[in-house]
């Protein structure tokens, strides 16, 4: 019998690296050795803002003299192609990475940490605490934040005036109260817009709705936590449920309609209030992609009874791989384009004001809010203090594990059977939490 | 001398056709037999890209996983319901359809012509479509509807859990019926006329025709379409990833979207290939008992 069969490290290398190849194609890899052989930094994106970041990279070139390979893949599948890439041993020097995958990436050995570069680590001071969280995992930090962003609250005020309302909802027994005087008024039928479809975007909506509950999914020590009464996910999941089922505030449809979706029916003029990623304000109030173009308006998050305004915060960053760290020069070379990217380039944060001059994608970085050129830029079509004021409550998602992509299966089905009155509220946190429980333990 | 020729003719056109025939061998082994193999192997695996520095041989634990696993055997409950109601909506429709073309009639050539149109569409862009047409805010369904008075509000379409599995269904129908109208329709046409004639004689009437000489000599293209749609139904992804991902609350989470979040989604290449290989040992099993049953009457 061939080695390759029954040697453990030859049948494993040969097994992962069959799957890989199966996977990302021998194109794809016989591109990327090229790429190696060039010597070139292997930069791996997701498809967003393609020609500003190709722009960026050709000034880096151009100021370093380090040669870049640059490639993007869609969205939907990045993790699929980055973690066939790792498996099969591709050239990876510097990936966007997103905070879902980073405790998954970093227990594969595929990230390194980036302590030992103080030229990345110097920013974390300018940079907003749940983005600095969000980067780091067992004690250490995995790269730079060049986007963030966090679930928001928006309005049509239009809507609310012609309610009767001269303020939003501060609190969600407001949303209620306000969203049923406009359905009985014949201004929205379902007032509120909530995107539940099982799709990536679940957990950030859930999460808002927990944490302005003032709930945990999980606490700080990693147990699952949401099927505890009282600082659990049952006072935002049983709001949810009552606001489909007994206000009927919020369409039956919600389990259906996906984030963007959601977008087109807010847009559309379908709603009065809705839950939506900050960045799509800049869509929702242009007169080209919105019927209530200049009438929405940003709110802080309603806070629950026991909660408070707090929301969830997400973040992207440059992460740097662990092959690229094991060489010193490489190494050194990934941190500089961490650091143009993420950080300063020629004295300024260059990226991160172009994306959001570009798209209105949001930052992490504190000072950015001050800059008189991003000031004025948004304040053409929302207010820039009220979007900093509700960043300052964002928090890290809490779920965040190695294992959350096969929680999160479970638990969106979960949320998704009581809202559809297929479970009851108990019963669909308890099965969540028994699953998070289950995966923990396998590790 | 002549047999001796013979024998050396009859050899060397085997050695010839082994020769021509190897390329295609060997290109059917590296796409075909060895995926089929290697996956096999894969599944006796506990491989998890995510997981890499651990890759134990569990021998057949994965398939005890799958087996173990609820969702599994509610999957299998969907997948057949899907099926069932698929394939027997598609046996009626094509039937039906080809039956009226198999007449003459003017436009005959373009209703053919319009009938492929479906066929002709790849299943993203079907899938697409109908996620348009379903959709609870501004879809062509509750819009139709809501203009001839059938509604006087816009339903839950996808969203409602008894009504999703029916409605991919119906994606999926429409989508097959040109196919099967088309098999069934070459069969009818092998049917001899004189067959009808005789019948005619006899003095039975349209119906009886229809049933005591259409229905027995379609029997070839039903096995032929049973067949083919129910693999097709089985094994159906495209429509449950476009218009549901499995939702809402798994109500559409059938066989072929499990093997799908295993293996992509949660990477777990071990469990996706056991139930990759359990899919088509069902469909395999469901294929020979077709053949066996109707087979037998041919």
């Amino acid at each position: 019998m061939s080695r390759i069969w029954t040697h453990p490290s030859s049948r494993r290398g040969f097994l992962r690296t069959s799957a890989a190849m199966g996977l990302a194609g021998t194109g794809l890899l016989g591109l990327a050795n090229r790429a190696q052989a060039a010597d070139a930094l292997n930069y791996y994106t997701w498809s967003a803002a393609v020609d500003t970041v190709k722009a960026h990279v050709a000034a880096f070139e151009k100021k370093y003299g380090i040669p870049v390979n640059y490639n993007n893949a869609p969205w939907a599948q990045f993790r699929d192609t980055m973690v066939t890439k790792f498996v099969g041993g591709a050239p990876v020097d510097v990936a966007w990475v997103s905070d879902s995958w980073l405790p998954e990436w970093a227990d594969a050995g595929w990230l390194a940490p980036v302590d030992g570069y103080p030229e990345i680590t110097k920013y974390n001071a300018d940079v907003d605490d749940f983005c600095n969280q969000s980067m780091k995992y067992k004690g250490h930090q995995y790269g730079l934040t060049y986007y963030s962003d966090y679930m928001a609250f928006f309005y049509d005020e239009e809507k609310l005036k012609k309610a009767g309302f001269t303020k939003p909802p501060e609190t969600w027994e407001e949303v209620v109260a306000q969203s049923t005087k406009m359905k009985q008024a014949g201004i929205s039928e379902y007032p509120l817009m909530l995107s539940m479809a099982r799709e990536t975007w679940l957990i950030e909506f859930l999460s808002a709705l927990v944490f302005s509950h003032g709930g945990r999914l999980v606490d700080d020590a990693g147990n699952a936590v949401m099927a505890d009464p009282a600082h659990g996910a049952q006072a935002a999941m049983q709001w949810v449920v009552d606001a489909v089922n007994k206000h009927k505030i919020v369409s039956p449809a919600c389990v259906e309609t996906g984030e963007l979706n959601g977008l087109k029916a807010f847009s559309s003029g379908n709603h009065a209030f809705a839950l939506i990623g900050r960045y799509r304000i800049r869509s929702l109030n242009d007169p080209a992609q919105s019927q209530i173009a200049g009438r929405v308006r940003q709110a802080l998050m309603p806070a629950g009874p026991k909660g408070s305004h707090a929301t969830v915060g997400w973040m992207r960053f440059h992460g740097m791989t662990a092959q690229a760290a094991k060489d010193k020069t490489r190494g050194a070379n990934a941190a500089k384009l961490i650091e143009w990217f993420g950080g300063k380039a020629d004295g300024k944060y260059q990226f991160q004001k172009m994306l959001f001059l570009d798209i209105g994608s949001g930052f992490g970085v504190k000072s950015l809010f001050q800059d008189p050129e991003v000031r004025a830029a948004y304040q053409k079509y929302s207010d820039i203090d009220m979007a900093e004021k509700q960043q300052k409550f964002a928090r890290k998602k809490d779920v965040v594990a190695p294992w959350f992509g096969e929680w999160d299966e479970v638990n969106g089905t979960a949320w998704q059977s009581a809202i559809l009155g297929k479970s009851t509220v108990a019963e669909a946190l308890k099965s969540s939490a028994q699953s998070w429980t289950k995966l923990r333990k396998q590790g | 001398m002549g047999g001796a020729w013979r024998q050396h003719v009859s050899d060397y056109d085997q050695k010839s056709a082994m020769l021509f025939l190897a390329p295609m061998l060997a290109v059917l082994s590296v796409v075909a037999v060895f995926p089929v193999v290697y996956s096999f192997w894969i599944s006796l695996f506990d491989l998890r890209l995510t997981r890499p520095r651990s890759v134990p041989f569990v021998w057949f634990d994965n398939y005890a996983h799958v087996f173990a696993d609820p969702l599994f055997w509610t999957s299998v409950a969907r997948t057949a319901t899907f099926t069932v109601m698929a394939v027997s909506a598609i046996m009626v429709i094509a039937t039906l359809m080809a039956l009226l073309l198999n007449e003459e009639f003017r436009g005959r050539r373009i209703l053919s012509a319009v009938l492929l149109v479906p066929w002709a569409i790849p299943y993203v862009a079907d899938g697409l479509m109908w996620k348009w047409i379903y959709d609870s805010g501004y879809g062509a369904l509750n819009g139709l509807l809501y203009q001839l008075d059938f509604i006087d509000k816009y339903m839950v379409w996808l969203g409602d859990t008894r009504k999703t599995l029916p409605l991919i269904a119906n994606a999926f129908v429409w989508k097959e019926v040109p196919l099967a109208t088309i098999l069934l329709l070459v069969t009818m046409k092998s049917i001899p006329a004189d067959l009808y004639g005789a019948a005619k004689v006899d003095g039975a009437n349209v119906w009886q025709r229809f049933l005591h000489v259409t229905l027995p000599a379609l029997r070839p293209g039903f096995m032929l379409v049973m067949i083919y749609e129910t693999m097709m139904a089985i094994r159906h992804f495209d429509l449950f990833f476009i218009l549901t991902e499995g939702g809402p609350a798994n109500a559409s989470h059938v066989l072929a979207w499990d093997v799908y979040v295993e293996t992509f989604r949660k990477l777990s290449f071990g469990t996706g290939a056991a139930l990759a290989y359990l899919i088509a040992l069902i469909t395999f099993l469901l294929a020979f008992s077709i053949i066996r049953t109707m087979g037998k009457k041919l």
